[in-house]
């Protein structure tokens, strides 16, 4: 059921970039996609596998969002915006891959996810392994917007 | 055995073990001590994080102790104990837990007890999901729909019914609501005659990924939707009527290619479209009755609807068949080239194989082979040649021309075959290299692995990525911003060709065309 896999992403997210980065999401309407690229500027992405399933999660962040999470994160400190934006958006992404799966694990549902990969690179396409429906999920924040989106099969 | 005793003043090592073992022998004395380092964690993460494993697999000892979580003051407790109930199917859990779907109103909390019901299934479950049909938490009210289903209940149709015609709203219709698509599978799983009647209508949806989700349930239904598909083809719209085409070719079921031909005979297919879906259709599912139809489609003019005949007769040639084609061929008549060239562009070897065998009809089909520009046809028709072995072959092989070197790529992209070998004709004729790709993600991948393309030619309604999705993925692409794209369609709806146009496409042309007409358009286009 991809709804209750869903869910403990979506408050993951919320959750782990309103801590880390100060930052509130809000969360927009659920669609279907038609096929399985995402596009973004920033993603980062992770393989999920266990209990028989196989899927992949990707956040995609248009670059005003990412480089907000990264300037609240660090400050002034900001040393090469590029590595930085790589960094943050590989540990948010990381952080919310083990949060939610923590909150799945407790339904009995074990998955092992893989380290998260970015990609970087304007409006930049990459394509997930699935034969079913993609869910896809828009968040808009002040700053910019992202999109989770995730494929079970 | 185990104790957990004094457990907070352990070390971390004797910790996981006493945990270990406790979740290996389940032990239900330590539950009440678990429940205490749950609600009160000792402040280690990985010691609570194991805290909580263990004590799930504990709880799934102890039905009685979940059911009696359920009541706990601690949301926290209580929520581990609904997923619990889930998780091991408690049965017992069912009834407590109804009772909190009615009287809960916060959405995550909502979400796991409505998750524990679907995995528990209780005996008229259904009627507490078909309360958050229409829910404004859209994964809330997605679950619900998709228990509907599970349910088949009858009595959740008239909001199914009503989510799927919502989306048809004109601000709607560019994104697929996940709720859309719960919708349709759970219409389809229910699949009572008003609800498959309701799917049917609605093929032609104006969204075009529920238009793909309703075509792929009603496939994967099978031999149950075909009743529902026969009043289409006398009364619906032309785009319904190819849908409707395209869905029973893809079930591929005798009674289906019954139905088409009976519509044929009454005639009910008279726009060139609608018979161009029809004979794909019948040559996909290949039954006696359909090839007969099929041959005698081969009197169509229309080049387009030749091809789909001749691919359809390529996938079954019998004795009969190839017998009627040859005396057609021979006939002498204005179709005779035109079925040739048919059987060259579709690159029906097989059927050509056994054409050739009558000298005469072997002739005919060397010319038409002789005019071809697409060297890979050349090349396959050569080899073919050469495998038949005889003197004649073997000549004929020899003699056959060098196509020009194309110094143009074009790409085409279309998810019929039909219509593929359709462009690769035309784009070699005018001296291009085709590169052909079934759907906008394949197309896609070209671009990606650094083709570039002179011109682009593409189909709009196509499954994986349809062709406004590429249109724009294209102008986004390097080198590709100001290409030529022209855009074939079918669709009436003028709302989707601004979408199009909108996105970049240059030039749209409607189906049926005649080949001259689209190499005019590209001319035109190309400045040549």
């Amino acid at each position: 059921m991809d709804v209750e896999l869903a869910k403990p992403f979506v408050k993951a997210a919320m959750d782990v970039i309103g801590t880390m980065a100060f930052i509130t999401p809000r969360a927009g309407k659920p669609f279907v996609k038609k096929n399985s690229i995402a596009t973004g500027d920033v993603t980062g992405l992770v393989g999920l596998t266990g209990d028989g399933k196989r899927g992949s999660v990707s956040i995609s962040f248009q670059k005003g969002c990412a480089v907000a999470m990264v300037k609240n994160m660090l400050g002034d400190d900001i040393q090469d915006i590029l590595q930085d934006v790589k960094d943050a958006v590989g540990e948010i992404t990381n952080m919310i891959s083990g949060q939610a799966r923590a909150g799945l694990a407790e339904k009995g549902l074990v998955l092992q996810g893989s380290t998260p990969t970015v990609i970087m690179g304007d409006n930049h396409s990459i394509t997930h392994i699935a034969k079913s429906p993609i869910m896809a999920i828009p968040f808009e924040t002040d700053a910019g917007n992202f999109t989770i989106e995730f494929c079970f099969e | 055995m185990a104790t957990l005793e004094g457990f907070r003043s352990k070390d971390f090592l004797d910790q996981i073990t006493i945990l270990n073992d406790i979740a290996g022998s389940k032990d239900p004395l330590a539950l009440s001590g678990l429940i205490d380092l749950f609600e009160n964690p000792t402040g280690d993460t990985g010691v609570d994080y194991m805290v909580v494993g263990v004590l799930n697999s504990v709880l799934g000892t102890s039905e009685s102790a979940v059911v009696q979580g359920l009541g706990s003051n601690s949301q926290r407790f209580r929520t581990l104990c609904i997923r619990t109930a889930g998780e091991y199917a408690f049965a017992s859990a069912a009834a407590p837990l109804i009772g909190m779907a009615g009287s809960e109103t916060d959405p995550d909390l909502l979400i796991e007890i409505l998750a524990a019901l679907a995995k528990i299934r209780p005996a008229g479950g259904n009627a507490v999901f078909r309360a958050f049909l229409n829910h404004e938490d859209h994964l809330l009210a997605a679950m619900a729909m998709e228990m509907a289903g599970v349910y088949a209940d009858a009595a959740a149709l008239p909001a199914l019914q009503a989510a799927l015609s919502a989306a048809e709203a004109s601000e709607n219709f560019e994104h697929c609501d996940i709720t859309t698509w719960k919708a349709i599978d759970s219409l389809a799983a229910i699949a009572t005659p008003e609800s498959l009647r309701f799917l049917v209508e609605n093929v032609h949806h104006k969204n075009p990924t529920a238009r793909r989700i309703i075509t792929d349930a009603l496939v994967r239904l099978g031999e149950t939707v075909l009743p529902y598909l026969d009043p289409v083809y006398s009364t619906g719209s032309t785009d319904d009527r190819i849908l409707a085409c395209n869905i029973a070719g893809f079930i591929g079921q005798r009674k289906g290619a019954d139905a088409l031909v009976r519509a044929f005979d009454a005639g009910h297919f008279t726009d060139p479209n609608v018979r161009y879906a029809a004979f794909e259709a019948l040559g996909r599912i290949g039954t006696l009755k359909g090839l007969v139809c099929l041959v005698d489609g081969l009197e169509e003019n229309d080049e387009l609807i030749l091809m789909a005949v001749v691919v359809g007769l390529e996938r079954h040639a019998a004795p009969g068949v190839l017998k009627t084609i040859s005396e057609r061929i021979s006939a002498g008549t204005e179709n005779s080239p035109r079925i040739c060239r048919a059987i060259i562009a579709a690159r029906a070897l097989r059927l050509f194989q056994e054409l050739y065998k009558d000298e005469l009809v072997g002739d005919h089909l060397i010319d038409a082979l002789r005019q071809s520009q697409d060297q890979d046809i050349l090349d396959a028709f050569a080899q073919r040649l050469v495998e038949i072995g005889s003197d004649r072959s073997q000549a004929d092989a020899a003699n056959l021309p060098r196509a020009r070197v194309a110094t143009r790529k074009a790409l085409a992209v279309d998810d019929s075959k039909s219509m593929l070998a359709l462009y690769r004709r035309i784009l070699t004729d005018l001296g291009f290299e085709p590169l052909l790709a079934a759907n906008g993600q394949e197309a896609y991948a070209y671009v990606e692995n650094g083709e570039f393309a002179d011109v682009v030619i593409t189909d709009m309604n196509m499954p994986i990525m349809d062709g406004v999705e590429l249109v724009s993925k294209l102008r986004g692409s390097l080198g590709y911003d100001e290409v030529p794209i022209i855009m074939v369609t079918t669709e009436s709806e003028n709302s989707q060709r601004d979408v199009a146009a909108k996105v970049g496409v240059n030039a749209f042309i409607t189906k049926p065309f005649k080949p001259g007409a689209i190499k005019a358009l590209m001319r035109d286009l190309l400045g040549d």
